[in-house]
């Protein structure tokens, strides 16, 4: 009995299964969480579902109506693209422009937990606070236009604009973020790069375009890499600050088929835009990491 | 043989009394009923203390309220049923009903509940809860569209009384409105707002009152492509066009006192009350919503059912009707007097009887007149009501907003409008 026991135990050590214990947690978690729902939606996306009766197999039916019925599926891949490229113009040099000021501060703590803090607090929140600061007739910003004589757009309620005001809140949501990684980047730049420069002549612009950002290229890379990714899949901030209006101006993907899924309940559709969504998201990430290898960390 | 058949017989006889016997018995094992509604617990109050009632006069059974938001009921009460855990008892917006039949959630009605209903309701909400000619439930809570005016504002812009065609609505509202030295609307003439209900349903009243329903007899197709709908929807998009109206300024402005008219369902009075304080009946009037037409608006109604996977579906249509039901002679019944609390109006003819006190302002007189009119319209339950609904608001919007012209904007509505009705059974 007892040497079957160890040879079991001895079994379970041994080179060839111990390994395969040791990362099954992690196996089965990824399963359970990732591969599974991605074959489960797969299978979904080819079928008419509401997520109560039986699924109804319709073949590419769900992918069909996308590319063909469904009028405004393509808009709203626009509109991802239009609200991920547009964040990330404007969030990105915004950040590392501020990181760049913050850096040279003697209170970088304080400057850190004070753009830290959108981090910090409730999507929900931020998106109401910012629905009474760019309401068209009392809104804070409109008011302090107004007094100045300048012109008061329609920030969310006209549809020219309306996606560039949700891009500015989303950029100052995530302003923090980019700052730390940034910050963090700058402080491992060794100081005698600038103190050669500064002995060159180098002025503070100079110091910054040819010093600063050719060192800081892997961590610029790769927040843009991840804003970028991050942006196309989000959602939440539109839902509560426009609702994806006006005339659907700000609708993106994700909010497109959250609603075809717990608001029509169709899930079949919802999974196949899900897949769509997913497929270009993927190109796109490994067309920037085969840039982030070749054109950022190895160059530098 | 034949003794043996009559001792069959004769324990036949003795099953069938003892289960009858033990039938009383039955009804007083401990059971729980529960009930969904999207009323919060102020509105519900009335109903909560009924249901307190319920449970004292009828021991073992015991009443659980869920409040579940308005926006997300059927998606709740459907997740609810899948995970196992059915609710009793809706209270339905009655476009809702479609899906529900089409998934065969809903039961139907015993006949006594039937015929309760057939005589004790107006016909307009009797049909809100029928499906295909077959009724579902019991009526409850009726809304009506009507124009809200602001006298104050109207007064003030120098017209004495409110308009009765849409010309004199867009010469009233241009007269009222007044902007910012941004340009942007401050006082509005005519309000729209960002929700279905201030998009697309008062679309639909205005098709009403001109005499056109927005849908086919057999809910199978639109009339979106009608000469009278591209008509409304090109003088929609010309308040926005001449800048009598804008997003900037919305139908909840009206309480602001911002906003010189806009149309609004019944259910808002006790809002409007609260906002308007004792100015309230010199302030805020009623009248026909503007047409060319012959007149009318778009009724629509909730009504209570029991899911069909209930196991107390006899118990839920027991308290139904009670709960339906005068509490009093000439009183209101639960249901009623929850509705009379918010100024909601009712297909309860006693209720209606017993509110009578309580809607004879003229705030109330008018929409009940409306209710009453023949062009009063319930709105059509049709397949997937809220995307159908979703989808011609994004198409209005797409008007007013003067990136299609109205006709293009509704040719379209209809062709996607129409993928969708072909989907159902």
């Amino acid at each position: 009995m007892s040497t079957r026991a160890v040879s079991i135990g001895e079994w379970l050590s041994s080179r060839r299964v111990a390994p395969y214990l040791f990362v099954a947690p992690i196996i089965v978690f990824g399963l359970a969480f990732f591969v599974g729902p991605l074959l489960f939606a797969a299978f979904v996306s080819l079928t008419d579902w509401d997520g109560l009766g039986h699924p109804r197999w319709v073949g590419l039916g769900n992918y069909l109506y996308l590319a063909v019925t469904d009028r405004f599926f393509l808009k709203s891949i626009l509109n991802t693209f239009y609200f991920a490229f547009g964040s990330v113009a404007v969030g990105v040099p915004a950040a590392l422009v501020t990181a760049a000021i913050i850096a040279r501060s003697k209170y970088q703590a304080f400057w850190r937990t004070v753009y830290w803090l959108p981090m910090v607090t409730n999507i929900v929140a931020i998106a109401y606070i910012w629905k009474f600061v760019l309401a068209d007739t009392n809104g804070l910003v409109n008011r302090a236009l107004g007094v100045v004589g300048l012109p008061e757009p329609n920030w969310l309620t006209s549809p020219s604009i309306s996606m560039l005001s949700v891009i500015l809140v989303a950029a100052w949501m995530s302003l923090g973020h980019n700052i730390l990684l940034f910050l963090t980047g700058l402080n491992n730049v060794d100081q005698s790069y600038y103190e050669a420069a500064e002995i060159d002549g180098a002025n503070a612009v100079q110091l910054f375009r040819h010093v600063t950002i050719p060192l800081l290229m892997p961590t610029i890379l790769f927040v843009l890499i991840t804003s970028f990714i991050a942006a196309l899949s989000s959602f939440a901030l539109m839902l509560i600050l426009t609702e994806g209006g006006p005339v659907r101006s700000t609708t993106v993907t994700g909010l497109y088929l959250y609603d075809m899924a717990f608001t029509d309940l169709r899930l079949g559709r919802a999974s196949a835009a899900a897949y769509v969504l997913s497929a270009i998201i993927l190109t796109i990430s490994l067309v920037q990491l085969r840039l982030f290898r070749r054109g950022g960390v190895e160059a530098h | 043989m034949a003794w043996l058949l009559r001792r069959a017989k004769g324990l036949a006889l003795f099953v069938a009394a003892a289960a009858s016997a033990a039938g009383p018995a039955r009804t007083q094992m401990p059971i729980t009923i529960k009930v969904a509604t999207h009323y919060n617990a102020k509105q519900s109050a009335p109903l909560l203390a009924c249901f307190s009632q319920y449970e004292a006069s009828h021991p073992g059974v015991r009443i659980v309220h869920q409040q579940v938001s308005y926006r997300d009921f059927l998606q709740t009460t459907l997740i609810s049923r899948l995970g196992g855990s059915p609710v009793d008892i809706y209270n339905l917006y009655s476009i809702w009903a479609p899906q529900l039949i089409g998934m065969r959630a809903l039961d139907l009605p015993p006949p006594d509940i039937e015929r309760f209903v057939r005589s004790s309701y107006k016909q307009s909400t009797v049909a809100a809860a029928s499906i295909g000619g077959r009724l579902y439930g019991i009526p409850s809570a009726v809304s009506v569209y009507q124009l809200a005016f602001n006298r104050r504002l109207l007064t003030a812009a120098g017209v004495a009384e409110p308009p009765r065609t849409w010309s004199e609505l867009e010469r009233t509202a241009a007269a009222i409105t007044r902007k910012n030295r941004g340009g942007n609307i401050v006082v509005g003439g005519y309000a729209y707002g960002q929700s279905v209900a201030n998009v697309t349903h008062v679309f639909y009243a205005q098709m009403y009152a001109a005499g056109v329903a927005p849908y086919t007899p057999d809910l199978r197709g639109t009339n979106l492509r009608s000469p009278v709908a591209v008509g409304i929807l090109q003088r929609q998009a010309e308040l926005f066009r001449k800048g009598i109206t804008s997003n900037s300024i919305q139908t909840r402005d009206f309480t602001g006192g911002a906003v010189g008219m806009t149309v609004i369902a019944n259910w808002q009075k006790d809002m409007l009350r609260a906002a308007f304080g004792p100015r309230f009946e010199e302030t805020v009037g009623i009248a026909p919503i503007p047409t060319d037409g012959p007149g009318g608006t778009m009724i629509y109604s909730f009504f209570w059912g029991v899911d069909a996977a209930s196991r107390v579906k006899r118990q839920a249509w027991e308290l139904l009707r009670w709960l339906n039901t005068a509490r009093t002679p000439g009183g209101l019944s639960c249901t009623g007097a929850m509705l009379a609390g918010m100024g909601d109006l009712t297909g309860n003819t006693q209720d209606l009887s017993a509110m009578a006190d309580r809607i004879a302002d003229p705030f109330s007189r008018h929409f009940l007149a409306a209710l009453n009119a023949p062009g009063a319209a319930s709105q059509a339950n049709v397949w997937h009501a809220d995307e159908v609904d979703r989808l011609l608001k994004y198409y209005i919007e797409m008007a007013w907003a003067g990136r299609m012209s109205s006709a293009a904007a509704l040719a379209e509505a209809d062709s996607e409008i129409q993928a969708i009705l072909k989907e159902q059974p």
